[in-house]
C-alpha cells in the first residue's frame, strides 16, 4: 500500500480503452471489457472465496465506461453500460493488474 | 563624485535577489527565490522593502526566516535598512469534486483529527489546534462530524447557526472560528440511534451543504475509530491530512496504526501523530511524571514514517476549561498544553505545506465522460 501510487494522467485512449498515466512513470492501457470482468465489488466478488463471481465471457463485448470518476484520493468508480455502477476500484489494485 | 563624495551606489533587484536566494525553507528544502515567496523588492534611498508571501499564516519559521532575510539583504553594499512584510497565502494543490463545489470550494485544506480509539483528547485537540491556528492568523472552520458523541458544542460556548444561504447553513463564529457540529440539530440528551445509510447521509449533507465560505483550514473532528463513518467523510470531502491522536499506551497504539492503515489506504497523507495525556508535572514540580507509559506516539510515528507533531502533558487546566466552552489556548495561553497545541499547529500547518507541494504532480479529482 502505498501512498505514492496516484493518477497523473488520465484519458480515453480510443473507443474501447481507458489510459491512465501513473505518477509511479507507468502507463496503463485498460480495455473496457477486461476492466468490467475485474470489478472487485460485493455484486461481483464471492464474500467468502474472494473469488469473481462473473463467469468468463458473460460480460458483453459492447459494454463501455459511461463516466470514470475518482473516489476520494485512492480510488476510481466506473458507472457501465450494462447499468453497473458500484465497481470501486483502488489506484493499488489497478497499478498492479493493469 | 560630488561634494558630498558619499553616494551610495545604486542596488540591483538581481543584487537582492542573489542574496535572498542564500535564505532556505527548511521545509521545502529550496530556497525562497526559487519558490517564488519574495512577491514585491523596492530600493529606495538605501532603504529596501520586500514582501515575503509563505504558504501558511501559521508557519513556525516565519520569524527566523525574517531575521535571514533582514541579514542577507544588510550585507549588500550600499543597503542601510531593511524592512520586510511577511504575508501568507495558504496553497490549494487539488481540484474540488463537483458534490461538495458549493460547500468547500474555498477551503485549501481539509485536516481530519482521527484516532484509534474514543477517549485519548481527539476532540480536545481538534477544537485546540483550530483556535490555535486561528490565532497565528489562519481563517479556520471546525467541523465536528462525531456522529455518536458530538462534543464541540460543550468545548466552545458556539450557539446554533441561525442563517441560511439559499439551501446553505451559514455556519455560528466562536472566537474567530467557524463552527458546525452535528450536536447543533439534536437534542443534548438524545443518543444517536441511526443506521449506517442514515449516517452516511448526513455526512453527507454536513459536507455538501454549509457555507464555509473561504478557509484556509477546515478541522474535521473524526468520530473514533476506523469504520463506515471515517470511510464515508473521506470518500466525500477532498481531505488533504490527517493527524492521529493517541495516549501513550501500548493498547492505544494497537488502534492508531489502524488509523493510519486506514488513511494510508485512502491515500489520505498522514500529518503526523499527537500525543496527549503525555505526561503529569505536579505544581512547583519540574518533574515528568509518565502516567500512561513513555514516548508511545514517538513509537507510533516512527514506525509509520510520520512526524511526531507534539506531546500534550496532562494539565487540569485543559478538562476544566474545556468543560465550562474555554478552549485552554484562548483561556490560558500560558498553560503547558497551550504552549503544546501552539507548536502543534505550527508543525501541522508546516507539515500540510510539504504535503501540498509533493502532490502537485497527482491528479486528486477527476471525472472522465466517455464518447
Amino acid at each position: 500500500m502505498s501512498v505514492n501510487i496516484q493518477v497523473k494522467k488520465i484519458w480515453q485512449e480510443d473507443a474501447r480503452t481507458l489510459g491512465i498515466l501513473w505518477t509511479t512513470g507507468k502507463k496503463s492501457l485498460i480495455d473496457s471489457v477486461k476492466l468490467r470482468e475485474a470489478c472487485r465489488c460485493a455484486l461481483c466478488v464471492d464474500e467468502w472465496s474472494g473469488e469473481s463471481k462473473i463467469t468468463p465471457g458473460s460480460i458483453g463485448d459492447d459494454v463501455r465506461p459511461i463516466v470514470v470518476q475518482s473516489v476520494g484520493r485512492y480510488a476510481l468508480n466506473v458507472h457501465f453500460t450494462d447499468g453497473h455502477t458500484t465497481g470501486i476500484y483502488t489506484f493499488d489494485y489497478l497499478h498492479e493488474i493493469f | 563624485m560630488g561634494i558630498f563624495g558619499k553616494k551610495k551606489p545604486a542596488v540591483s533587484e538581481q543584487q537582492i535577489k542573489e542574496a535572498l536566494s542564500q535564505v532556505q525553507d527548511p521545509d521545502l528544502h529550496q530556497d525562497i527565490v526559487s519558490l517564488g515567496f519574495v512577491k514585491k523588492i523596492d530600493f529606495h534611498k538605501g532603504k529596501v522593502s520586500l514582501i515575503v508571501e509563505l504558504t501558511t499564516p501559521a508557519c513556525p519559521m516565519k520569524e527566523m526566516l525574517r531575521d535571514q532575510c533582514v541579514d542577507v539583504v544588510k550585507a549588500i553594499e550600499g543597503v542601510e535598512d531593511v524592512s520586510i512584510e511577511m504575508t501568507a497565502q495558504t496553497h490549494r494543490a487539488r481540484a474540488i469534486p463537483d458534490l461538495v463545489q458549493g460547500a468547500l470550494g474555498q477551503v485549501k485544506n481539509i485536516i481530519a483529527v482521527a484516532s484509534g480509539k474514543g477517549g485519548v483528547g481527539k476532540s480536545t485537540s481538534a477544537v485546540n489546534l483550530a483556535f490555535a491556528l486561528q490565532q497565528k492568523g489562519s481563517k479556520v472552520g471546525l467541523l465536528d462530524a462525531d456522529i455518536y458523541g458530538p462534543s464541540i458544542m460543550q468545548m466552545t460556548k458556539v450557539g446554533k447557526p441561525e442563517e441560511t444561504k439559499g439551501d446553505f447553513i451559514v455556519p455560528p463564529i466562536f472566537a474567530g472560528v467557524k463552527i458546525i457540529s452535528v450536536a447543533m440539530f439534536t437534542e443534548a440528551k438524545q443518543a444517536q440511534l441511526l443506521r449506517g445509510p442514515m449516517v452516511a447521509q448526513i455526512i453527507k449533507q454536513f459536507l455538501t451543504q454549509i457555507d464555509w465560505g473561504e478557509l484556509d483550514y477546515l478541522i474535521i473532528d473524526y468520530p473514533p475509530g476506523t469504520g463506515d463513518i471515517q470511510l464515508t467523510l473521506s470518500q466525500i470531502a477532498p481531505i488533504t491530512g490527517a493527524v492521529v491522536v493517541t495516549t501513550p499506551q501500548e493498547v492505544a497504539l494497537i488502534d492508531v496504526r489502524k488509523a493510519i492503515s486506514m488513511f494510508e489506504t485512502m491515500k489520505v497523507p498522514v500529518l503526523g501523530v499527537v500525543e496527549t495525556m503525555s505526561y503529569f508535572m505536579c505544581p512547583g514540580s519540574e518533574k515528568k511524571h509518565f502516567i500512561f507509559g513513555k514516548n508511545g506516539g514517538r513509537k507510533v510515528a516512527d514506525e509509520n514514517g510520520v512526524p511526531l507533531l507534539g506531546e500534550i502533558p496532562i494539565e487540569p487546566v485543559v478538562a476544566e476549561n474545556s468543560d465550562k466552552g474555554k478552549p485552554v489556548v484562548i483561556s490560558d495561553s500560558n498553560a503547558l498544553a497551550s504552549l503544546a497545541y501552539n507548536h502543534i499547529a505550527g508543525q501541522l500547518a508546516a507539515q500540510q505545506s510539504i504535503v501540498n507541494s509533493q502532490s502537485d504532480r497527482a491528479l486528486t479529482h477527476f471525472k472522465l465522460e466517455w464518447v
